[in-house]
């Protein structure tokens, strides 16, 4: 196979693909995890990204970062794409708007790990 | 006016409204390879197995859900079983061991039409 | 859960706040979510309390509701039958809604057949009746390799099928979720519907283990 494979094979149809053991992680949702599932279902229910299109919007993401980006780091940027793309939101705003939320935190030491 | 009524006590279903297939029919999974979002894995693409039931009511073809058409082209979804030794030749297990999966009605076809 | 939480029962804010009590900067996909999620508020494609709502929503499903409808349908055969008849109804008879579009399907084990859930395209899983699956189900190992080898997959979660046992693995990748009736174990005759329940674990109900008791023990 040359490159088409990567065209012809989703990233996430992995179904019968090698793979190691199994390790059995898991863990409780960090706030904005579970306020990303809550938005996921709310679009979904509206209609304004119904599930499906969320998983094309995950899968569109390509290879390096699905393998990369957590679960719901995943759902978050693919929503926002989607949301482009549907002229709902622009990048701009998107950008402006995060600024804005990163704005009411200036008085917090950033302790994120990166 | 005798059309009509002949219309009225000879009604035809529309392409869809009846399933194609019934429990228990030999089916085969296409071969296509669509590119961009498929909920076929590729995996049991050209596998023969049987219709174990019809799923009830039409949904719509999620191939087609995933870019935003939620009105789109309405279907039967069918449980599908598919034997391991059919989708895998070195499988290790039971020759009884099976797969279930849904697939839509536009990725099956008839055996005998192959 | 949060403060954030609690605070919001109070009244009817019909914005959000950021968290009142923050010791660390959000991370920047935090602040992605916060942010999409208010312009879509601001532009009331959605309001915020819908979101508050399906949080709600999502804290109250856990695997004790599976267990609940588990315990059932090992004491009560017509509402077993009815539950393998219809899987989304017989729930609803015991009162847990599906807040999705999904169909449900209840696998019976038996002596002849083990019935295992993987989905191979994605994370599908019967969440209105499990709650949110654990990461591993999600993982590339489990997914991959569920499908291929699904005896060797079990033997890593310490469940050994016998050879004349059926195994039945269902990829889920639609409208219908899956979840798994273990088969209740011997020695449990005199235990009641509550008592079963606890023994009832959300891997049973993906069919990775079996339900065990150990008299000794309880």
């Amino acid at each position: 196979m040359g490159t088409e494979n990567l065209v012809r094979k989703l990233p996430n149809d992995i179904g019968g693909d090698e793979a190691g053991k199994i390790e059995r992680v898991e863990h409780e949702l960090l706030p904005w995890e579970k306020r990303c599932h809550a938005l996921a279902d709310v679009l979904d229910f509206h209609k304004i990204i119904n599930t499906e299109e969320k998983r094309r919007g995950v899968e569109s993401l390509g290879a390096e970062m699905i393998g990369k980006l957590s679960y719901y780091e995943r759902w978050i940027v693919a929503f926002a794409n989607i949301l482009f793309q549907k002229g709902i939101l622009t990048p701009g705003e998107l950008a402006v708007k995060m600024s804005e939320v990163e704005g009411r935190f200036s008085d917090v030491p950033d302790t994120r790990q990166s | 006016m005798s059309a009509t009524l002949k219309k009225l006590t000879a009604v035809v279903p529309a392409d869809g409204e009846v399933p194609l297939f019934k429990e228990g029919d030999a089916v085969v999974i296409a071969t296509r390879s669509p590119i961009g979002h498929y909920r076929m894995p590729t995996y049991l693409r050209g596998k023969s197995g049987n219709i174990e039931a019809v799923i009830p009511g039409r949904a719509v073809d999620n191939e087609e859900e995933g870019y935003g058409r939620n009105a789109g082209s309405k279907g039967y979804y069918y449980r599908v079983a598919i034997p391991m030794t059919e989708i895998w030749p070195d499988y290790i297990g039971s020759a009884n061991d099976g797969l279930r999966i849904e697939i839509f009605e536009n990725w099956l076809e008839n055996p005998t039409d192959v | 859960m949060s403060e954030q939480h609690d605070h919001d029962h109070d009244h009817d804010h019909d914005h959000d706040h950021a968290p009142i009590t923050v010791d660390e900067k959000p991370g920047y996909f935090d602040l992605m979510e916060t942010a999409v999620r208010e312009l879509l508020i601001e532009r009331k494609l959605f309001g915020a309390d819908e979101i508050r709502r399906q949080i709600e929503v999502l804290d109250s499903r856990t695997p004790a509701l599976g267990a609940k409808v588990v315990a059932r349908a090992w004491t009560d055969a017509d509402f077993k039958s009815r539950l393998l008849e219809n899987g989304r109804t017989g729930c609803e008879e015991l009162g847990i809604t599906f807040y999705d579009d999904t169909q449900l399907i209840v696998l019976e084990n038996t002596p002849a057949v083990h019935n295992l859930i993987v989905c191979t395209l994605c994370s599908c899983y019967p969440r209105p009746v499990l709650g949110l699956p654990p990461d591993w189900y999600k993982l590339k190992p489990y997914r991959a390799r569920a499908v291929y080898e699904p005896r060797a997959v079990l033997e890593e979660f310490g469940t050994s099928i016998p050879d004349d046992v059926e195994i039945r693995v269902s990829d889920s990748t639609a409208i219908i979720r899956y979840l798994v009736l273990p088969m209740r174990p011997v020695g449990t005759e005199h235990l009641n519907e509550a008592q079963l329940a606890d023994l009832v674990t959300r891997d049973a109900m993906i069919g990775v283990i079996q339900v065990g008791y150990d008299r000794e023990a309880a």
